[in-house]
């Protein structure tokens, strides 16, 4: 028993986790061809709106719920007068809108890439196994926020930060209901594919566009362009 | 003043005959890939009509381009805060269907067809999705004026002209419109693109999609006034004319240009001066761009522009090919060609020459109005399409193409040069006589003049098979 906490909840996250670094950089360096969006919108734009922007909405909100709930301890709250019950409290009644958001925009967006001829000839099992891990992910994180009835704050939060800060204590899932297990050992899985599926968009948000000016200019010869054309292989896989 | 040279292309809309020969090459070469089968980097569509895709130039519906708001210039789509909020879901991206579905048809079935009573007949079958469609919209869907007495209706270069009136049979009108990206001075497409994928070469202006820096956030397709940006439905990636740069650099010209059987395109270099094109591109009202545009495009006969370009590094043979530019001769020795849409803001670099037209009715003797108004295409819709309305430059242009024809005719018809039109559209007999060469007569070396650009041996071989688009990539 000992050995399966060991396996699924310190090996398997640090498995997913260096995953998750090294499969970025190793498709950043081998494939910035296909890094991208991969939008569909081109071919259907109607009903992609709802399913997109409640998807995307709800998702960077429950990030930050998360990463505000799990990963700043109890203690640093109670210093601002926040207890664990208004915690909680705050903490289901946000995670039940965004998470139903979240939620429904991946079902939208799962059903549009299924049913709708155009998107799904255009999209890959990719595209489509990417969808339905988040679907699971979510889903079954918006069944632990409406029927979970479990306090995370000092199980599930300090086995998260353990494992961040490199002491990992997986004793400290033991007590937690089964579906919170599932919801996360899936979110670990998710993380780990990440670097191969279309969501690395994500570290393409265009920050520098911001700053930049309107009308760039590049030379031909020297510079950007060459550098880093040889950076990485010939498309396709060819030799040069 | 920072010199910079441009290539920039003339389009003779005089001659072009809408053969669709320019466009083949350019299909067959650049985007015969999948996702790309839709694409034309250059097409041919006639006028009146709504285009391709469907009315590109209205951009009260597709919000691309500059607008100037409060004085100051701006992406009529709007600014970065706009695009930043709007980033999963782009509204003003056009879809496919404003293209055209594209579809393909199962020949082979006419091959292993059993015996029957009737030949065999093969469907429509859409490349996006492989099943049967109906056609409803394609490529070049109003050519020759195809179904224009509807469509053609919503062409907004009808502006300030009773539609209804030149729809009608006996009035009709129609010339062909080749088109291709404009490789802007200031390019709305780049100045959209949130990733910074989209660029404008330093030494010749062609403006270009890093293929992988773009990440596929769609901004460039609605930026671009002219909906000359294509968005890659299968690789997620946007993509356009690339002006045939590795021809261009080899000093070839573009494959729509080599192949163009009525010798209608002129190909090189213009000078301009970078410092201005901001406030060029905010001249204050839509009408002054156009003058403005024409301003900054300097004169390499000039020796204090050569001497300055050559002082900023420009290499020689690049000042050799400004000083023989065919295009800068059409464009602003003699102004005979005119920008497209200069009210989008974006300073296109692909000029025209305004077509000429059969006359419409014999004026009575002594009533002889202006020639150009009995013209069948109506001046104000070529004022519309190619100086924002100001009919002036087209008049002039018109009247000097329509003067050079009747000294022509005067010199070969009748044996006796006859000048006295010339005059009044500020001709003389030697400009006259190289008009007549540049459009009728020039060779090849004449209408494309293009340097070469020296490669960086060293690492060439590191390039092979890396230009262009990757067909491999889904």
């Amino acid at each position: 028993m000992d050995l399966v906490y060991e396996l699924i909840f310190t090996v398997f996250p640090y498995l997913c986790l260096t995953v998750f670094v090294l499969g970025h950089a190793y498709r950043y360096v081998t494939d910035r061809y296909k890094w991208n969006a991969r939008s569909s919108e081109f071919l259907e734009k109607k009903s992609l709106f709802w399913g997109a922007i409640l998807f995307h909405i709800g998702i960077i909100l429950t990030f930050v719920g998360h990463a505000g709930g799990l990963l700043i301890p109890q203690t640093y709250y109670d210093l601002f007068g926040i207890t664990g019950d208004m915690h909680l409290s705050i903490a289901h009644w946000t995670g039940e809108v965004v998470g139903i958001a979240a939620l429904l925009g991946c079902l939208l967006l799962l059903g549009r890439r299924l049913f709708n001829l155009r998107v799904r000839a255009a999209g890959t099992f990719n595209d489509l196994f990417t969808l339905g891990a988040l679907a699971i992910v979510i889903g079954t994180g918006v069944y632990n926020v409406f029927f979970g009835r479990y306090n995370v704050l000092y199980s599930v939060a300090p086995w998260i930060r353990g494992i961040v800060t490199f002491s990992p204590d997986p004793d400290l899932m033991r007590p937690v209901p089964l579906s919170f297990k599932i919801h996360v050992t899936a979110a670990w899985a998710l993380l780990g594919f990440s670097p191969f599926s279309r969501l690395v968009h994500i570290w393409s948000v265009p920050v520098f566009y911001f700053f930049r000016r309107h009308i760039l200019f590049r030379r031909r010869a020297t510079g950007g362009t060459g550098a880093e054309a040889l950076s990485s292989p010939a498309p396709g896989g060819k030799e040069g | 003043m920072k010199i910079k040279a441009q290539t920039a292309m003339v389009l003779n809309l005089d001659k072009c005959i809408g053969c669709h020969t320019c466009s083949i090459p350019c299909k067959n070469v650049w985007t015969t890939r999948k996702g790309a089968e839709y694409m034309w980097f250059n097409n041919v569509e006639c006028k009146p009509g709504i285009g391709y895709p469907k009315k590109w130039e209205n951009q009260d519906v597709h919000r691309g381009g500059w607008q100037l708001k409060n004085g100051r210039l701006e992406l009529k789509a709007g600014g970065r805060l706009h695009k930043g909020i709007n980033i999963f879901h782009n509204p003003d991206l056009p879809t496919i269907d404003e293209y055209y579905e594209p579809w393909n048809y199962d020949y082979e079935s006419l091959i292993t067809s059993p015996e029957r009573k009737h030949q065999p007949s093969i469907r429509p079958r859409s490349q996006l999705t492989g099943k049967h469609m109906d056609l409803s919209w394609g490529p070049n869907w109003e050519d020759d004026l195809a179904g224009a007495s509807e469509t053609a209706v919503g062409d907004i270069n009808f502006r300030d002209l009773d539609h209804a009136l030149y729809l009608q049979f006996r009035n009709v009108f129609m010339f062909y419109l080749p088109r291709l990206c404009e490789h802007c001075l200031n390019p709305a497409c780049v100045a959209s693109c949130p990733s910074g994928a989209m660029y404008k070469r330093e030494e010749d202006g062609i403006v270009l999609v890093d293929q992988e820096r773009c990440r596929g956030w769609r901004y460039c397709v609605s930026g671009c006034p002219y909906k000359k940006v294509y968005f890659n439905w299968k690789t997620g990636r946007a993509e356009k004319c690339i002006f045939c740069y590795p021809r261009v650099e080899a000093g070839m010209t573009t494959l729509c240009a080599h192949t163009c059987v009525g010798r209608i395109r002129y190909v090189g270099l213009f000078l301009y001066d970078a410092d201005r094109i901001a406030e060029v591109a905010s001249a204050k009202e839509d009408t002054d761009v156009y003058p403005a545009h024409l301003d900054i495009l300097l004169d390499p006969e000039d020796p204090e522009v050569t001497d300055r370009a050559a002082a900023q590094g420009m290499a020689p043979n690049v000042i050799d090919a400004a000083l023989r530019s065919p295009v800068y001769k059409l464009a602003k020795a003699w102004k005979l060609a005119l920008p497209l849409h200069p009210e989008f803001r974006t300073l296109p670099m692909v000029w025209y020459i305004p077509p000429l037209s059969p006359i419409r009715d014999y004026a009575e003797p002594g009533q002889e109005s202006d020639l150009i108004d009995r013209l069948r295409i109506p001046v104000r819709f070529l004022a519309n399409l190619l100086t924002a309305g100001d009919e002036a430059p087209v008049r002039l242009a018109l009247h000097r193409l329509s003067a050079v024809r009747h000294y022509m005719r005067s010199v070969r018809v009748e044996g006796q040069a006859d000048e006295a039109l010339l005059q009044a559209v500020g001709l003389d007999r030697d400009t006259t006589e190289a008009v007549y060469r540049l459009l009728a007569l020039a060779r090849f070396d004449e209408r494309y003049v293009l340097p070469t650009t020296r490669p960086d041996a060293s690492q060439l071989h590191q390039f092979q098979g890396r230009c262009g688009f990757n067909p491999d990539a889904a």
